[in-house]
């Protein structure tokens, strides 16, 4: 056994996979006691906030101020873009009745200055979309903002409901981030509910890990003790057990999977339901596997003594036949753990899965991102990492199992 | 069917190479009848209108599939068919299409006096009578239609006077008035009008007058703008009819730009969006989660009808009906605190990507957000009223009051021993409800009640709610139409809904109160706007009181983000056209098809 152990973690593959899979379980147990905040706490109010650190900006206002010799804003036509530019002398030309020439002769800090003076959005801009018109009204708006350099007035209301300057905040005012009490990071933004995703996503990488625990369970075991008694008994019973594999193997498994979910309402429908119907479905080649390896063993020399000595069937499976396919059985289990959970994002994305607002799986967060197009927002935060630690998890996973094989697999062993 | 990358490719690509091949060569692209391909710049392209293949071409058929070609509604769908009139949202008017004016023959409004415009002809040529509409209307009724059968309950009979003067009957009340002036109106902009001689056709090869509501009119004349062209699972083409009546001065005065109409059937939402963003659709009724995106972020020419939030026009409010005849639903405290507890913020900022009025701006009632419907009540009286959003202490406070309490220890309050545990509907694929409903649901269950959404197919959907087969389910109200706020009054409080078997029409949640019912038939025959606001206030008194069912959200009555590359000249806020952003096609909306311009030809 020690043996065995030892040349499993010799086999680099198996050392890799088994790193990233316990990286990934340890994070899933350890950041929740970190982090105590509910995962499915809807703090966002708006669909995938980027991420990023944000301060309270009250918090800031009121904090104590250094006043730094920075000049803060800088060339006004230095911080627009050559498009924009380039759009203001269109528009000068054509609506503001500035000649060509004046505009050619016109450097950029003048260009401003004629922008100031000319632009009005009410005029009759025949020949612009509704969409540059208003495209136009932003960038004067942009200008306008850039251009304002005065301090910016803070002010309280009164006893009588007044408002009375409190303060004023002049440019060169700046505070130190850590004096800001109230702020809060999301390091992987929030997802179309307002969920921090960091937080979701560990929280729903371990009930996805319990799933694909379970749904692995429940399969190995029901295709190994199938396999082993219809391998180990034979006859009848043999062709009864391979019949009802063989039903199993044609009908599709996710077929099967889908109308099982489809007919279990929601309330009953958690993760460990969900975990358990993936495992009954999802059992037959384990057991054919098992039944094949059985029928080779179950003639050999020692089996026979044992069955000389008078050994019970139990006992002859478990200890004289078992050990033989243990190592398969490992490898078999480690894949049905991968297939669960793949199993799980699939059923989630259909919309299948354990209810949105009691549960967080990596199959729903995916499911809420590309219902909310967050692929087609460049909101990558709140479907790639995702995406990530599934690749990631069954990477590992199939990592592990190429390892064990190496180890076991004569044909492969060096 | 399912778009894939690389078709999508190949499509972009074939359509990319055949009009850089016509601009190099000028040629002009030919459209092609058997695949229903149309050259890009004389093609207005649609995209969150079709779903599936169209089943018929008739305005009779229930189950016609045809929401490009058929929609008669609050605003009807005139490209194919014509109403007598055009609603507009904006101003809450009527204006004339195959009618040009209206008066009522006295003032208890016994009967409704519709000129027809002398102008106006079918397709095959032959004019447009009053002979026409009284057909339309004796068909409808024959054939029971879901029209038909509705609209007798307001117009007794209709007769032609003479050859384009149609009198409408008014059912009369017991005081000799019309039982319902409004709903006469609104069939005017509602019902398509059909030609008498095609009627008698196709009444002539179906065997009884029944199936002439599920005969599919492939052969149908119509007098609208556009005819049915091409349409299979993939795509809907509509060609303009260069014979058009309404280019005559006393109607448009011109054609509208565009040849042609397409819609290509988008397997989802993902699929028109992205084909929104490539320039492939020119006018989208669909969500699009943060759309500002598109020109702020991406830079796209791409715009709605307000620059700013709400981005679009807020003329609905799904709603949450709850099913008063459910135990546990039946007590006012149950439902009021479920309404408490859900956080209409997050459902707006989240759910609805802030394209939404908050309850704090507009604050609830049954009046939609415009200001034509505010006017109509005082906000005032009904403040009292009102609930803040989130209000999870409050409704644990009013539940305990109520001795509505956990006795058990489950986390769930039990009402006569049974746990209050519930299932909340709509159907699936429409996002923006479910994520709403699994706020809802979130919120619920903080204050000890359970619910659990469910996402059955829309059919399923729709036979649950009409049949009153579900506990809690999200469904909205009329939005802006010419017989509103009334009617959505009434589908919010009427029993004479709640007492139908299967109910199409409102009031889902079997909600009843006989002082409501009586303000509603007051209303009905109400013109002073001083009473109808009393009336409005009353009946808004009760709905918070009560709350059979709750608002939500405020809501488009149709989305509208038009990409300007091709097409430009669209409907927006304040331009002063005056034309509702009703996607170019519904209603008085239809006016933008004849003020749009190719982007390439402007100066």
């Amino acid at each position: 056994m020690k043996n065995t152990l030892r040349n499993i973690f010799h086999s680099p593959r198996f050392v890799v996979g088994f790193v990233i899979f316990m990286a990934i379980l340890l994070t899933t147990i350890i950041y929740p006691l970190v982090v105590t905040a509910n995962p499915l706490a809807m703090i966002g109010q708006g669909n995938f906030f980027k991420p990023g650190t944000y301060v309270s900006v009250k918090d800031t206002v009121t904090s104590k101020t250094y006043t730094l010799n920075i000049e803060a804003v800088s060339n006004i036509a230095d911080q627009l873009t050559d498009t924009n530019k380039e759009d203001m002398r269109t528009w000068l030309v054509k609506y503001g009745g500035v000649s060509q020439e004046d505009m050619d002769a016109a450097d950029d800090d003048e260009l401003v200055e004629l922008w100031l003076e000319n632009y009005d959005s009410s005029v009759t801009q025949s020949g612009l979309t509704s969409s540059t018109k208003k495209a136009y009204v932003r960038l004067n708006d942009t200008i306008l903002s850039l251009m304002d350099d005065s301090d910016v007035i803070i002010a309280s209301e009164n006893e009588d409901g007044e408002l009375e300057e409190s303060d004023s905040i002049s440019t060169k005012e700046y505070v130190n981030v850590s004096d800001v009490t109230n702020k809060k990071t999301f390091l992987l933004g929030t997802d179309n509910f307002g969920r921090d995703v960091l937080t979701e996503m560990v929280n729903a990488t371990a009930t996805s890990l319990r799933i694909g625990l379970i749904a692995g369970l429940v399969a190995t075991l029901i295709g190994l003790s199938l396999g082993l008694l219809s391998g180990y008994v034979g006859g009848t019973f043999d062709n009864i057990i391979v019949f009802i594999t063989n039903l199993f193997t044609v009908i599709p498994s996710f077929v099967l999977l889908i109308l099982i979910t489809y007919s279990v309402n929601q309330s009953a429908r958690g993760a460990t339901l969900i975990a358990v119907v993936i495992g009954l479905t999802s059992w037959t080649w384990t057991c054919r596997s098992v039944r094949s390896q059985v029928i080779s063993l179950r003639n050999r020399d020692h089996v026979n003594l044992s069955k000389l000595s008078g050994h019970s069937m139990f006992r002859i499976v478990v200890t004289d036949i078992l050990p033989y396919v243990a190592s398969y059985v490992v490898m078999a289990l480690i894949l049905q753990i991968s297939s669960g959970i793949l199993s799980e994002a699939q059923l989630s994305m259909l919309g299948l899965g354990p209810s949105t607002s009691t549960t967080a799986t990596l199959g729903l967060m995916m499911n809420w991102a590309t219902a909310y197009s967050a692929h087609l927002n460049g909101s990558w935060w709140a479907y790639f990492p995702v995406v990530l630690t599934i690749t990631l998890i069954s990477f590992s996973l199939n990592l592990m199992n190429t390892g064990l094989d190496q180890v076991f697999n004569p044909q492969l062993r060096d | 069917m399912k778009i894939t990358r690389r078709d999508f490719l190949k499509g972009t690509a074939a359509g990319a190479a055949s009009m850089a091949m016509a601009g190099v060569l000028g040629m002009p692209v030919m459209a092609s009848e058997s695949d229903g391909s149309t050259p890009r710049n004389e093609t207005l392209y649609f995209s969150g209108q079709q779903w599936g293949t169209i089943a018929s071409w008739n305005p009779m058929d229930p189950n016609a599939n045809n929401a490009m070609g058929i929609m008669q509604g609050d605003s009807s769908r005139t490209l194919l068919y014509e109403t007598l009139f055009m609603y507009n949202m904006l101003d809450g008017q009527l204006y004339g299409l195959l009618a040009t004016d209206y008066e009522w023959a006295d003032d208890n409004m016994s009967a409704l006096i519709v000129h027809l415009n002398q102008d106006a002809h079918w397709s095959d040529g032959t004019a447009v009578t009053a002979a026409d509409v009284v057909a339309t209307f004796n068909y409808h009724v024959n054939c029971e239609s879901s029209i038909g059968l509705d609209i007798i309950n307001y117009v007794s009979s209709m007769e032609a006077t003479d050859d384009y003067t149609v009198q409408m009957n008014s059912v009369l009340n017991d005081d000799g008035a019309a039982a319902n002036y409004m709903m006469i109106l609104r069939y005017t902009q509602q019902m398509y009008i059909m030609q008498e001689a095609y009627l008698q056709t196709v009444e002539a090869r179906c065997e009884t007058l029944a199936d002439m509501k599920t005969d599919t009119m492939e052969d149908f004349v119509g007098s609208g703008p556009y005819l049915k062209y091409f349409d299979d699972d993939q795509k809907v083409v509509f060609i303009r009819d260069d014979n058009y009546w309404g280019q005559a001065e006393s109607m448009w005065g011109c054609l509208p730009a565009p040849t042609y109409i397409a819609h290509t059937i988008y397997a989802d939402n993902a699929g028109g969006d992205t084909a929104l963003r490539a320039g492939e659709v020119d006018v989208s009724q669909q969500f699009t989660t943060n759309v500002q995106d598109l020109w702020e972020v991406d830079g796209l020419p791409i715009t709605t009808y307000i620059d700013e939030e709400p981005y679009n026009m807020a003329a609905t409010m799904p709603s949450l009906w709850f099913n008063t005849e459910v135990e546990g639903l039946d007590q006012v405290e149950v439902r009021k605190t479920i309404a408490m507890a859900i956080d209409y913020e997050q459902i707006r900022s989240s759910a609805m990507s802030n394209q939404s009025p908050s309850f704090d701006d507009v604050p609830r009632s049954t009046m939609n957000p415009t200001d034509g419907e505010q006017a109509l009540i005082d906000a005032d009286t009904i403040a009292s009223l009102q609930w803040a959003s989130n209000d999870i202490d409050g409704a644990i406070a009013l539940l305990d009051e109520a001795g509505i309490v956990d006795s058990d220890g489950d986390g769930i309050r039990e009402y006569n021993g049974s746990p209050l545990s519930f299932t909340v509907e709509c159907p699936t694929g429409w996002t923006d409800w479910q994520a709403s409903l699994e706020i809802v649901a979130q919120c619920a269950n903080e204050i000890g009640i359970q619910v659990e959404t469910y996402y059955p197919d829309a059919s399923v959907f729709y036979d649950d709610l009409y049949s009153g087969n579900f506990q809690l389910i999200m469904n909205s109200p009329s939005g802006s139409s010419i017989v509103c706020p009334w009617l959505r009054c009434m589908q919010y409080l009427s029993s004479t809904y709640a007492d139908l078997e299967y109910n199409t029409s409102g009031n889902w949640g079997k909600y009843r109160n006989d002082e409501a019912d009586e303000i509603l038939d007051a209303i009905a025959v109400t013109t002073d706007d001083d009473q109808l606001i009393e009336y409005y206030t009353r009946l808004n008194e009760i709905y918070l009181t009560d709350v059979p069912s709750v608002a939500l959200m405020y809501r488009p009555q149709l989305f509208y983000t038009v990409n300007e590359s091709v097409w430009t000249g669209y409907p927006m806020y304040e331009d002063g056209s005056n034309i509702p952003p009703t996607d170019c096609t519904d209603g008085y909306g239809i006016a933008a098809l004849y003020n749009l311009v190719l982007v390439e030809e402007l100066e």
